[in-house]
């Protein structure tokens, strides 16, 4: 029988050390995995680098992180939500390291998937390309970016079994199911959690064999946006 | 919301075509949604996972789990669907989506945007703009035609770091319409009510030619 996985938040978040990398999942606040996020503003860790599509939203999500001066890089493709985390960079307590959204997320897939890397044209003729190495197949331009590979990821799904088996409800799924991958320990949390065989086996998102740990959800959900972002 | 902007939405959703799968920049471009025309039917992808956005819930309906990529409730249309941040990507940058509308901060008359950063003053992120301006089929830049500061945002050459390089095809502002070809570069193909041509030359700092069939009094504005 698949072992079981639920172990308390405390437990699976003490495999998070001082200058690890860690994958987020979610999307400003859709889906951010704020229990974990949570467990992690009360340990003792710092110079972390985080992956993510984004700081979380408004003054929740690994902003808090950055706020407590544990965050060293952030990989994310969009801050413009979180403002704290350009007054950090501005201020140089923290480096942000700007990534097309597609680019991050492939990286991530890439990573869990046993890749070395991928062509993209995304970024060609931008900043993007700096550094990178630039590849010409069949008369197209593209940048060879590297797969990642990280210590930890911190996910969130709707419903899971115990052995770790997710399923993800509307556009929480996100960057959710690629950072499950790309982890040497995934700690997915859980709003309603099932026993083996309850969950629908063709409707599985992320499949348990990912997963490292489970723990029970209790954080609730960012805001939503009632009106439109200036442009 | 500005006048500007209304009109903006407005004539931009006047490039949409049936059967176009669609997505709408965070700003001004998700506006253009409330002025598509009754006979034309598109179909709205969100970069954050969903394609077939519908109109917003209603006040005590909204879904924590259903938002677009501003953060804003959702909901989703019959056929609509759910899916990945890598699989969403792949449809943008696989040319799966037809057309998008961006904002932007400058684009000039190579077709170069610029829409992501202010060096040392702003940083927003790409996001996903990156990867739609390189992968949709139909780039439509939809902008106020004068920054607050009353220079052109409709440059010669951008100074911002770029979001993407030659990928803008069409320019919609609140005076004017400027198409780009690949061998003319920018042509003026509309002008809106209340401007003229020497009113638009003087608010444009990219170069451009004057359509043969341009149309004058073309949208916008009072009649």
């Amino acid at each position: 029988m698949p072992k079981n996985k639920v172990i308390n938040v405390e437990d699976a978040m003490s495999h998070v050390k001082s200058g690890m990398s860690i994958a987020v999942g979610g999307f400003i606040g859709q889906g951010d995995p704020l229990t974990l996020i949570d467990c992690l503003k009360t340990m003792d860790v710092s110079d972390l680098t985080i992956y993510e599509n984004d700081g979380g939203y408004g003054d929740r999500g690994t902003v808090e992180l950055v706020r407590q001066e544990k965050v060293k890089r952030i990989v994310a493709s969009h801050v413009g939500t979180t403002p704290e985390i350009g007054n950090a960079m501005n201020e140089g307590r923290l480096e942000v390291v700007p990534t097309p959204q597609g680019t991050l997320a492939e990286m991530m897939r890439c990573g869990g998937a046993g890749l070395g890397g991928f062509l993209t044209p995304t970024g060609i003729g931008t900043i993007a390309e700096e550094g990178k190495q630039i590849v010409e197949l069949n008369g197209r331009r593209f940048i060879l970016v590297e797969a990642l590979r990280v210590d930890v990821a911190l996910i969130r799904a709707h419903s899971g079994d115990t052995w770790g088996n997710l399923v993800y409800r509307g556009t929480s799924r996100n960057f959710n199911v690629v950072a499950a991958t790309c982890a040497d320990y995934v700690i997915a949390e859980v709003e309603d959690l099932y026993t083996l065989g309850e969950l629908d086996t063709n409707s599985i998102h992320t499949c348990g064999i990912f997963v490292d740990a489970v723990v029970r959800s209790n954080s609730g959900y960012c805001v939503l946006r009632e009106e439109g972002l200036d442009d | 919301m500005t006048d500007a902007k209304a009109v903006i939405a407005a004539r931009a959703a006047g490039e949409l075509r049936d059967g176009q799968i669609i997505n709408l920049g965070i700003g001004l471009p998700t506006l253009i949604a409330n002025y598509v025309a009754d006979d034309i039917d598109v179909v709205i992808q969100t970069e954050n996972g969903a394609i077939g956005v519908g109109p917003r819930p209603q006040h005590g309906c909204e879904d924590r789990d259903r938002a677009n990529a501003g953060n804003q409730p959702i909901s989703l249309i019959p056929g609509g669907s759910y899916f990945d941040s890598a699989t969403s990507f792949g449809m943008i940058r696989g040319g799966h989506v037809d057309s998008t509308f961006l904002g932007t901060l400058q684009v000039d008359e190579e077709g170069n945007i610029a829409n992501w950063i202010v060096p040392g003053k702003m940083l927003a992120g790409m996001g996903g703009a990156m990867d739609l301006v390189t992968g949709a089929k139909i780039v439509h830049i939809v902008t106020e035609h004068v920054a607050k500061d009353g220079t052109s945002k409709l440059m010669k050459r951008c100074t911002f770091p770029l979001t993407g390089a030659k990928e803008c095809d069409v320019i919609i502002t609140e005076r004017a319409v400027f198409r780009r070809s690949p061998d003319k570069g920018f042509v003026l193909a509309e002008v809106a009510r209340g401007y003229t041509l020497d009113d638009i030359a003087a608010c444009t700092e990219m170069s451009y030619t004057v359509a043969d069939d341009l149309k004058l009094d073309a949208f916008g504005g009072e009649a």
